[in-house]
C-alpha cells in the first residue's frame, strides 16, 4: 500500500478535525476491510484516522432497559459473546455467527460491519467500473453470479453485511457524529443503492461517524431468526440471507419485518413480504404467499437466475422455522 | 561400486526405458511375517516439534545480512506487446537498488522458445520487470512508478475457442501443442460400437483448479566467490540446480540449492520458477542477497494451476456389461507456458479390462496462466468423466455400479501386455463397499432429515512406483548417533519421518533417534523430483540398502575387534551383541573409545526396476452427500477410502495424505474454480475469499484403510505413493453420489450451488442432465 499518515484520534471532535483534511482521509476501526482496499489500491488515503482510542466508543456496552446500545467499536466478538444478545436476539446471533472467520470477528467492528465495501469482484479487482467512478458496470453483462437480482442499475453490487439486514429487520437506529453535530437516524436510511448523483452505498457525510447502534427493546412475544446461503459453510459472503423478525399475538402475527441480504445493492427489506404475515397465522398457505410476495419485482441477469429460487426457499426456510419455534 | 543398468521408469502413468548408475547390491525385500519395530507403526512427524514452534526456516523466514527484497511487475492484460517501458521514476525511489526488464536482461530461455523477460506478455500475471529495494513495500511502491505503454493484441482464453480458425496464436508454430493431437488406438473402436447393445456419451468438462500451496512460491538467490547459493521453495533441489545452471551458463556445482522445509507444493514446484532467475539476476546486479516470494494474488495468476479440459466420452457395452469400445476426445488448455501434454486419456486406457480404445488428446496454448503438474495431473481430470460415465452405463443396464466395475476388472497393464507387479483393487472394492454400507440398500436415495442422501463411489489408477536413479548415504558417528543423508526433500508429505523409519528399522533405533539430513544439494547425494508419488519408492529402497551396509560395517569391524566370526555379532539397539549371549553387549560408543576416531559411510540406491512387470496404483473411494434439494446445500457427509499402495510406511503419515487429498477433491469437486472476465481475459478471484478452497466445515468423516500387502516385486520396500492417488477418485465418487441423490446427472465440475438449483429447477421425469 501507499505511505500514509496514521494519527489517534483521542476525542470524537478530534477524530472529525482530523478528517477533514484537503487529502484524502479515512477513518479505521477494526481495518479488516479498510486495510485490504488500501493493498490493493482501491483506495489510497494520505491519512488514517484511528478510532480504536476513543473511549467513548469502546466504554458503551450492551444493555437491556431500553434495548441495545451497542458501540460501534465493538467487535463482533465481543458482541457473540454477550448474554442478552445470545438469549434475546437470537437473529443478530445467528448473523454474527456466520459472518467472516474467528479471526476477522476478532478484529471487525460492527459500525465496520455496517459500513464495509462491496465484494464485487469487478469492484475489487483493477477494473475502472462505474462504482469506482468509471463508465461501466462489468458486472452486468459479465461475471454475475454472486451479483444483485433487485437493482435498475447502474450498479450490480450486492451489499456483503450480515448485520444489516437484521438490524434493519430488529428496526435499529444509529447515533453519528460529524462536523453538524450528532444526529440519529433509522439504520434503513443509511443505506441506499447507488445511484448517478451519489455513487457510494451510503448516505452518511464524509467526517461522519457512527458512535453507537440502537436497538428497540423487544416487546411481547417475538421471534427472530437470520438464514445465510453460502458456497462454503464458513467464510463466505451470502449468496442470498434472510432476516427474519415477528412478533406474536396469541397465535398471530402482530408485526414482521423481513430484509434479504446478498440480492441487493442495500439490504434489501420486503415491506410487502412481511405486511402479508400480519394480522394471520402462519400456515403453508401463508408461506406460499409471502414467498412469492418476497421476490416480486426480481430481475435476474445472465449467471444468477438460481438466486430467485434460493430466495424463495430461503424465505420459505425462515418461516417454517419460526413456526417450528413457535 | 557403480555400476552402469539399464531401466524401465514410470512417470505420472508413461514408461520410459534409461539408463542409470547404482551402488552394489540391493537388499533383498523384508520376509513375510517379519516383526517390524518401527516400519508400519503410527510415527508422528519427526520434525512436527520444530515446525509448530516456528524453529523451521522455510524460504520465505530466511534473512541475510544487507539483503534486498524484489517484487515482480505483472501484465495487467492477456496478450500486449509493450511499446515502451519507463523506469526512471522508479529508479529514483530512495531505497531502490535495482530494476530489470527485457531492456537490461541477458536472453535466458524460458518455456516454449520465450525469454525470462520479454517485450510481449502471454496472459494476465506474464512477468514484465522486477524491482530489488530495501524493504518489500519500497519495491511494490516501485513497480507502481514503472511507465509501461502496452499494445495489446488479441487474446483468446479457452482452449476449444484457441484451436479455431483465426484464433489469436500464441505462439507463431500455433496453438496445439506440439502440432498434432495424441492419438492411441487399440482394437477397432468403430466396430465395437456397432456391435455394442448400450452406448453412453456426454461432453464433460473440469475446470482451472489451484494448487494454493500454504507456503508460496519463491526463492532467497546469493552470489559469492563459490558460485550461488539459493534458498527455493521447491520439489527438486537438483532440478533448480539444473535449471540454473542452465539459466547462468555455470557448473551446476557452484549452485547451491537449499529447502530444508515446505509448505506444500501439488506438483506446482517442480521446476524452478521464473523468481529464482529473477533473484538470481538482481542478486548479481546488485552483489547483496535478494529475496524475491510471490504475494496470494500471484500464486493464483502466475504459479500454476490444473488445466480445464472438455472431455467427450462414450461408451460401448453389452448387455451383461461388458464393455466393447471406449472413445475419448479431450482438449485441454495449458495455458501460454504449460509444458506437456496432459496425460487425460490414462484411465480411459487402463481402468478397465477393454479390447477396443481410441484417445485423442489435444493441449492447447492459450493467454491463461500456465498450467503447472497438480496432484494426480491428468488422471484427476479423466478420472471425473469416466467414472461418471460407467455410473451412467449402469444405470441404463440396470446394474448396481460396484458390479459393472468388477466385471470390467483389468487383469493386466492393456497398453504394454505386462503383468501388474500387485493389483488389488478387488479388495478395496470390496473393503470401501462394507465400509461405507453400500451393500445395505442404500444406494437410491435416502431422506434424512429433509435432505436426500446418495451413496457413490469411483476407482483409481495410478503410478507411484519409483525408480533410479535416487542415492542414500548412512554415516555411523563414533558416539553411536545415526545419520541419513540424501540429497532428496520433505514436500511436505512426511517422508523425512519415513526415511528415518527405514533408517531406524535396520539399526534397532527408533526413528527420531535417527537424524536424517535432506534439501541441500552440498549435502547430500542425487535424488530426483518429489513427484509422480514416488519419493518414499525412489529414495526409500536406497536408504535401506545404505543402512543395512553402515550396520554390516559395524557389525563387521566389532566382530574383528572381539576376535569373532563376522556371522556372530549383531545390532540391536544400538549396540552389538554377540550370538548366544544375550546379556553382552556394547554401545558404539564403548567401541569408539577402544577403537579411537572413526566415520562409517553406507552407500545405497535404488535398484533397477523390473522390466517384465508394470508397477501401478489402485483404489477405490465412496462417497456419502447430503443434498437440501430446497436450497441446494451438499455435505459431504461421508468418505470411505481404500488404497492399494503396497507396504504403508507411517499408516498416520498416509492417513494425513488422504485427507489432504479427499479435501482437495471436495474442493475441486465442488466449490473451486478460476474464473475469468471473458471479454478482458482477466482473473477475478485471484485470492482465497473468492477462489473457495473447503474449510474444516465443508467435510465429514473420512474412513479410511489400506491393503497394505508389500508389492515386493517394485522395490526392495514393498512399498509405493500415496499422495497422488487419493485425489483422482474423489470428484467422480461424489458426483455420482449426487445423481444418486436428486436424480441429477452434472457433467462439469465444480458442481456449485448455482448448477445443483439450475438441476432442481428441471422437471421430474425427464432426463435430468446439467452440462
Amino acid at each position: 500500500m501507499k505511505n500514509f499518515e496514521h494519527v489517534d484520534a483521542l476525542s470524537l471532535s478530534e477524530a472529525i478535525s482530523l478528517l477533514e483534511y484537503p487529502g484524502q482521509s479515512l477513518a479505521i476501526a477494526g481495518g479488516t476491510d479498510l486495510l485490504t482496499q488500501m493493498k490493493s489500491r482501491i483506495v489510497s488515503p494520505e491519512r488514517i484516522v484511528n478510532l480504536k482510542t476513543i473511549p467513548e466508543l469502546n466504554a458503551i456496552r450492551p444493555n437491556d432497559r431500553d434495548g441495545l446500545r451497542i458501540g460501534a467499536l465493538r467487535t463482533l466478538s465481543d458482541l457473540a459473546h454477550d448474554q442478552i444478545i445470545r438469549s434475546r436476539y437470537p437473529a443478530l446471533y445467528q448473523a454474527i455467527a456466520s459472518a467472516a472467520t474467528r479471526q476477522i470477528r476478532n478484529q471487525g467492528t460492527i459500525g465496520g460491519n455496517l459500513l464495509q465495501g462491496p465484494r464485487c469482484w469487478y469492484y475489487r479487482g483493477r477494473f475502472n467500473c462505474w462504482l469506482k467512478g468509471g463508465e461501466t458496470c462489468y458486472a452486468r453483462d459479465g461475471e454475475n453470479s454472486h451479483h444483485a437480482i433487485f437493482s435498475d442499475g447502474p450498479c450490480y453490487m450486492v451489499h456483503p453485511s450480515d448485520m444489516a439486514p437484521v438490524l434493519l429487520a430488529l428496526g435499529a437506529s444509529i447515533e453519528t457524529i460529524g462536523p453538524n453535530g450528532r444526529r440519529t437516524m433509522p439504520l434503513e436510511q443509511m443505506y441506499q443503492a447507488p445511484h448517478e448523483g451519489d455513487r457510494r452505498p451510503v448516505t452518511l457525510q464524509p467526517q461522519e461517524i457512527i458512535c453507537s447502534i440502537m436497538v428497540p427493546a423487544l416487546a411481547g412475544n417475538t421471534r427472530g431468526i437470520y438464514l445465510k446461503a453460502m458456497d462454503r459453510r464458513a467464510w463466505a459472503f451470502a449468496l442470498v440471507s434472510v432476516a427474519l423478525q415477528i412478533s406474536l399475538e396469541g397465535d398471530q402475527v402482530k408485526d414482521a419485518r423481513m430484509v434479504l441480504g446478498g440480492v441487493a445493492p442495500r439490504p434489501y427489506p420486503v415491506p410487502q413480504a412481511a405486511a402479508a404475515l400480519r394480522g394471520k397465522r402462519i400456515d403453508e398457505g401463508l408461506i406460499n404467499e409471502t414467498v412469492d410476495l418476497a421476490v416480486t419485482g426480481a430481475r435476474p441477469l445472465q449467471r444468477n437466475k438460481y438466486k430467485v429460487p434460493l430466495t424463495r426457499e430461503m424465505v420459505k426456510k425462515a418461516l417454517r422455522e419460526l413456526i417450528g419455534l413457535l | 561400486m557403480a555400476k552402469l543398468i539399464r531401466t524401465k521408469t514410470e512417470w505420472e502413468g508413461i514408461n520410459h526405458e534409461e539408463l542409470a548408475i547404482i551402488e552394489g547390491e540391493s537388499p533383498p525385500p523384508w520376509p513375510p511375517g517379519k516383526q517390524f519395530e518401527t516400519i508400519g507403526r503410527e510415527v508422528p512427524a519427526v520434525d512436527s516439534a520444530e515446525r509448530v514452534t516456528g524453529q523451521a526456516l522455510y524460504t520465505s523466514d530466511i534473512q541475510l545480512p544487507g539483503m534486498l527484497h524484489a517484487r515482480i511487475l505483472r501484465s495487467p492484460y492477456p496478450h500486449a506487446r509493450i511499446k515502451r517501458m519507463e523506469t526512471d521514476r522508479a529508479a529514483s525511489l530512495p531505497g531502490v537498488r535495482a530494476i530489470i526488464s527485457h531492456l537490461n536482461v541477458p536472453a535466458i530461455s524460458w518455456l516454449n522458445q520465450s525469454t525470462i523477460l520479454e517485450p510481449i506478455v502471454r496472459f494476465q500475471g506474464d512477468e514484465v520487470a522486477a524491482v530489488a529495494a530495501d524493504d518489500e513495500e519500497t519495491a511494490n511502491d516501485a513497480l507502481d512508478l514503472i511507465d509501461v505503454e502496452y499494445e495489446n493484441l488479441p487474446f483468446v482464453i479457452d482452449a476449444e475457442k484457441a484451436l479455431q480458425v483465426g484464433a489469436p496464436r500464441i505462439y507463431a508454430q500455433g496453438n496445439l501443442v506440439k502440432g498434432k493431437p495424441r492419438i492411441y488406438v487399440r482394437g477397432d473402436t468403430r466396430r465395437s460400437f456397432r456391435e455394442a447393445d448400450v452406448i453412453v456419451e456426454e461432453t464433460f468438462r473440469t475446470q482451472t483448479a489451484l494448487h494454493n500451496c500454504l507456503e508460496p512460491h519463491g526463492a532467497v538467490a546469493s552470489w559469492d566467490s563459490q558460485g550461488l547459493t539459493v534458498w527455493e521453495s521447491t520439489q527438486s533441489i537438483y532440478r533448480v540446480q539444473e535449471d540454473l545452471a542452465e539459466a547462468f551458463q555455470i557448473p551446476p556445482n557452484q549452485i547451491r540449492v537449499i529447502c530444508q522445509y515446505m509448505g506444500g507444493g501439488f506438483g506446482s514446484k517442480q521446476y524452478s520458477g521464473k523468481w529464482a532467475i529473477l533473484a538470481a539476476l538482481l542478486s548479481r546486479q546488485t552483489g547483496r542477497p535478494v529475496r524475491l516470494m510471490l504475494d496470494r494474488q500471484e500464486e493464483n495468476l502466475a504459479a500454476g494451476n490444473r488445466s480445464p479440459t472438455v472431455q467427450h466420452l462414450k461408451i460401448g457395452a453389452r448387455r451383461d456389461g461388458m464393455l466393447t469400445a471406449i472413445e475419448l476426445s479431450s482438449v485441454a488448455s495449458i495455458g501460454a507456458y504449460g509444458w506437456s501434454v496432459l496425460a487425460v486419456e490414462g484411465p480411459v486406457q487402463v481402468m478397465y479390462a477393454c479390447p477396443n480404445i481410441r484417445t485423442e488428446v489435444r493441449s492447447v496454448y492459450t493467454n491463461t496462466g500456465p498450467a503447472r503438474s497438480f496432484r494426480g495431473p491428468g488422471y484427476v481430470e479423466g478420472a471425473f468423466p469416466l467414472e461418471s460415465l460407467m455410473d451412467q452405463l449402469a444405470d441404463e443396464l440396470q446394474m448396481d455400479p460396484l458390479e459393472l466395475r468388477l466385471k470390467n476388472y483389468a487383469r493386466f497393464d492393456q497398453t504394454t501386455g505386462l503383468d501388474y507387479s500387485a493389483k488389488h483393487l478387488d479388495q478395496c472394492y470390496r473393503k470401501g463397499a462394507e465400509m461405507i454400507g453400500w451393500n445395505s440398500g442404500r444406494r437410491t436415495a435416502q431422506d434424512r432429515g429433509g435432505r436426500k442422501v446418495g451413496l457413490g463411489m469411483a476407482s483409481q489408477v495410478w503410478g507411484g512406483g519409483g525408480g533410479p536413479p535416487a542415492y542414500a548415504w548412512v554415516r555411523v558417528n563414533k558416539d553411536g548417533t545415526v545419520e541419513v543423508i540424501t540429497g532428496s526433500q520433505d514436500i511436505g508429505t512426511g517422508v523425512k519421518t519415513v526415511f528415518a523409519q527405514i533408517a531406524a528399522e535396520e539399526f534397532g533405533l527408533r526413528p527420531e533417534q535417527i537424524i536424517v539430513h535432506l534439501g541441500d544439494t552440498a549435502k547430500g547425494p542425487y535424488d530426483p523430483v518429489s513427484w509422480g508419488s514416488m519419493t518414499v519408492s525412489s529414495v526409500g529402497p536406497a536408504i535401506r540398502q545404505a543402512a543395512i551396509d553402515a550396520r554390516n560395517q559395524l557389525c563387521g569391524i566389532a566382530a574383528e575387534y572381539l576376535g569373532l566370526p563376522a556371522g556372530d555379532v549383531n545390532l540391536r539397539g544400538g549396540s552389538i551383541y554377540i550370538k548366544g549371549r544375550s546379556q553382552q553387549h556394547m554401545t558404539i560408543s564403548e567401541i569408539a573409545e577402544e577403537i579411537g576416531e572413526f566415520t562409517i559411510l553406507g552407500k545405497g540406491s535404488r535398484e533397477p526396476n523390473r522390466t517384465d512387470i508394470d508397477v501401478r496404483t489402485f483404489g477405490a473411494q465412496f462417497a456419502e452427500v447430503e443434498v437440501d434439494t430446497s436450497t441446494g446445500e451438499v455435505l459431504v457427509s461421508r468418505v470411505a477410502t481404500v488404497h492399494d499402495i503396497g507396504r504403508v510406511i507411517n499408516p498416520l503419515g498416509g492417513r494425513n495424505q488422504v485427507e489432504g487429498a479427499v479435501v482437495q477433491g471436495i474442493g475441486y469437486a465442488l466449490t473451486e474454480g478460476r474464473v475469468i472476465d471473458e471479454r478482458s481475459g482477466v482473473v477475478l478471484n485471484a485470492n482465497l475469499e473468492d477462489y473457495q478452497v473447503p474449510t474444516a466445515l465443508d467435510f465429514g468423516d473420512i474412513d479410511q484403510a489400506f491393503i497394505n500387502q508389500p508389492d515386493n516385486r517394485s522395490n526392495n520396500l514393498g512399498a509405493k505413493g500415496l499422495g497422488e492417488p487419493a485425489m483422482i477418485p474423489t470428484s467422480p465418487a461424489i458426483a455420482n453420489a449426487i445423481a444418486r441423490a436428486t436424480g441429477i446427472r452434472f457433467l462439469s465440475i465444480p458442481i456449485t450451488r448455482n448448477k445443483i438449483i439450475e438441476g432442481l429447477q428441471l422437471p421430474a421425469g425427464a432426463r435430468r442432465v446439467v452440462p
